[in-house]
């Protein structure tokens, strides 16, 4: 672990208890996340894929703290050290108060630009609700802040009196990446933040995620579940499956040279735009993925894993760096 | 430049709420009848001096009394010839025919709901003439003063009965939907029992014990009625709570109450708004009824069910079913009316049948 790091999530798990029968008794977990690893520098990108169901927003929103507004009866494990300054703050073992004061430094872009804003309030009141809770700016300064935040995201400071329904689709991400960037937090967890958008707008969305990045000196947990778009934007990718991390490491390494079963399979299935490389081998996944209520004993992958062995089934496979800076979950391709 | 005018103007942007308000506007008949019912209950704060056996202005011998506003002045203080409150009509009549320099003047429909046949110049049932609009009661009273006094206590009652209802359920149930667990679990069995009580029963009962009064009817109804918005409002904010706006709240670090009432809340509205004029319509029936039957707002408070009680037992004497009646029946379809229109107003789709 460096100086540089901001976040240092270790040994996270997730799990909401299920309920049933006559006396509500705990009938079931379901394991969302099951004791992952990673950690994120100042100004660097993570990304992490993964299908869905896997785990990512999850750990998103695990990151942020508000799993348990969400779900009150949520366990969380492991640690989420945040390293603000000389301050160690560890999210997964905050209180939601005791949080509270250290919200501006992490924020969060949502997924659906249409229901993360609140259609009751003009642009200009969701983007200084952030400041008005972390901020003694008066209104003068507010509004002269989120005039300036709109034109930084590509909007006119006049718009700041509309609604969020009178803006499409992208415009709408652009308030939401305004809004995540009015109190200058240190990280940003965009929970699939172009996946909602059409792909022409997907492009000049990202792009200024990545100018804010540098202007902001801010550092993004990339959520999404399109390996091309977090290869273009990552320094590093961790990639999930069913709640467990199978590889992490610098995105050029995972994207170009994937070790994990399952992520060879999942860059196979990334559409390249390139004729001469038409006949590229595919792997095909067979079966669905796994419910996490029920789990597969050792390797969650091994159901659908191609290379497969029974050793597979009985312990869990340690996450290693097999390289430098380049971990993953599975003892069968150390050798290569 | 006046085209830039045009478009800056047209450029103002409007909230749901504006919006809505503006399609409830073309939709005449609700609009109009919100108009009517509106302009007549203000109206009625001012019945006082609209319909009144007391002068509003009395000279006399020089001295000028204002007995809307001070109330009770004995007959003989002007000389006149009554057992207890002087009877100002009379006076009137006394001192024009007598071509006296005393004057007084009466409000435009100078009979209170209140005085009966020992005013003098009062008869019982008399039939509807210019003096008396809708004719007299089995005491004398005037009937078209009572009515008028009556909309305005129904109408009282309702509004206030359902805000202090749409209060207590939006605040209760409102928590029920955005804490859920424990708190949800306990709170909706209480409501079951408590709503398993018989209301009528309860307030008969209540009635019967203690005198009722305008604000205890409120009261006692209002424990058993707030329970019908909880459910509402839970599953409102419950459906609400998990959009990531409130998400976004949060992790901005918003307080609880705050993302209850600032933002959920008025994405919550909706049933709300819509439900309101009906809730009155039930206010107002409610109190009919009580009155009807005997147990609501103690003798001689002015009110339709009371009007009703006394006409069925006097059937042939018409203008005393009439009137209440056809009051209730233009009141509730009214805010009928306006209920429809506002429903129609937050419906999404824009063409529709009320039209």
């Amino acid at each position: 672990m460096s100086n540089n790091t901001l976040v240092d999530v270790k040994n996270l798990s997730v799990h909401f208890p299920v309920y049933g029968g006559v006396f509500s008794k705990r009938i079931a977990t379901v394991k969302a996340v099951d004791g992952i690893n990673f950690s994120i520098d100042r100004k660097q990108i993570v990304g992490m894929v993964g299908e869905s169901g896997c785990g990512k927003t999850t750990v998103g929103r695990a990151m942020i703290n508000i799993l348990r507004h969400v779900a009150p009866g949520v366990e969380i494990g492991g640690s989420i050290e945040y390293h603000f300054g000389d301050e160690v703050v560890d999210f997964a073992k905050l209180s939601s108060s005791e949080v509270r004061k250290y919200r501006s430094r992490v924020q969060m872009i949502f997924q659906d630009p249409y229901a993360s804003l609140n259609p009751r309030m003009t642009v200009a009141q969701i983007i200084s609700e952030p400041l008005q809770l972390h901020t003694d700016m008066n209104n003068k300064e507010q509004t002269e802040r989120v005039g300036w935040l709109l034109n930084k995201v590509g909007l006119q400071p006049e718009q700041a009196k509309r609604y969020p329904h009178e803006f499409s689709g992208g415009q709408r991400q652009r308030v939401g990446i305004a809004r995540a960037l009015a109190t200058n937090p240190d990280l940003i967890i965009c929970d699939e933040p172009v996946s909602a958008l059409d792909v022409s707008i997907q492009a000049q969305v990202i792009n200024l995620m990545l100018d804010l990045q540098e202007e902001f000196d801010v550092s993004y947990l990339f959520i999404a579940h399109d390996l091309s778009v977090v290869e273009h934007i990552s320094d590093k990718i961790a990639v999930m499956y069913l709640g467990d991390m199978a590889e992490y490491g610098n995105a050029q390494d995972v994207y170009h040279h994937p070790r994990h079963p399952y992520s060879k399979a999942l860059l196979s299935a990334v559409p390249l735009p390139d004729p001469s490389r038409k006949n590229r081998k595919r792997i095909v996944l067979q079966g669905d993925v796994p419910t996490p209520l029920n789990k597969p004993s050792g390797c969650a992958f091994r159901t659908r894993c191609p290379i497969a062995q029974p050793s597979c089934a009985e312990s869990k496979p340690e996450f290693k760096e097999q390289a430098k800076d380049h971990f993953v979950a599975c003892p069968l391709v150390e050798d290569n | 430049m006046e085209s830039k005018n045009m478009s800056e103007q047209q450029e103002i942007s409007l909230s749901i709420l504006k919006k809505r308000w503006l399609k409830f506007k073309t939709l005449r008949r609700g609009y109009y009848s919100f108009i009517i019912i509106l302009t007549l209950y203000i109206l009625s704060w001012f019945l006082p001096i609209l319909i009144n056996n007391r002068a509003l202005v009395v000279s006399y011998e020089g001295d000028l009394y204002f007995p809307v506003f001070s109330g009770y002045h004995a007959g003989s203080v002007f000389h006149q010839d009554v057992p207890g409150e002087a009877v100002y009509r009379e006076l009137k009549a006394e001192w024009k025919q007598a071509d006296s320099e005393n004057w007084l003047i009466m409000p435009p429909y100078p009979y209170s709901p209140y005085e009966d046949i020992t005013v003098q110049g009062n008869k019982m049932f008399e039939e509807p003439s210019s003096t008396h609009w809708l004719g007299t009661d089995n005491t004398g009273r005037d009937v078209f003063s009572r009515l008028c006094y009556a909309f305005n206590i129904s109408i009282s009652f309702a509004l206030i009965l359902s805000t202090l209802n749409y209060f207590i359920g939006i605040l209760i149930g409102g928590s029920m939907g955005y804490f859920g667990g424990k708190f949800d679990l306990i709170f909706q069995r209480l409501i079951e029992i408590w709503s398993s009580l018989p209301m009528l029963f309860v307030i008969i009962i209540i009635s019967s014990i203690i005198r009722p009064t305008f604000f205890l009817l409120i009261f006692i109804y209002t424990i058993v009625n707030w329970i019908g918005m909880t459910y509402l409002m839970r599953a409102e904010f419950y459906r609400e709570k998990s959009k990531d706006y409130v998400a976004a709240a949060l992790s901005m670090g918003q307080t609880n109450f705050k993302v209850m009432f600032k933002h959920i809340l008025p994405n919550s509205l909706v049933p709300v708004i819509t439900y309101f004029p009906f809730s009155v319509v039930g206010g107002i029936t409610a109190l009919v009824s009580l009155d009807y039957l005997g147990f609501g707002m103690p003798p001689p408070t002015p009110s339709w069910g009371q009007m009703l009680d006394v006409g069925l037992s006097n059937i042939p004497k018409w203008w005393m079913v009439f009137a209440p009646v056809s009051a209730q029946f233009v009141t509730l379809i009214m805010v009928v009316f306006i209920g429809e229109a506002v429903r129609e107003a937050f419906d999404p789709k824009v063409y529709s049948r009320l039209r």
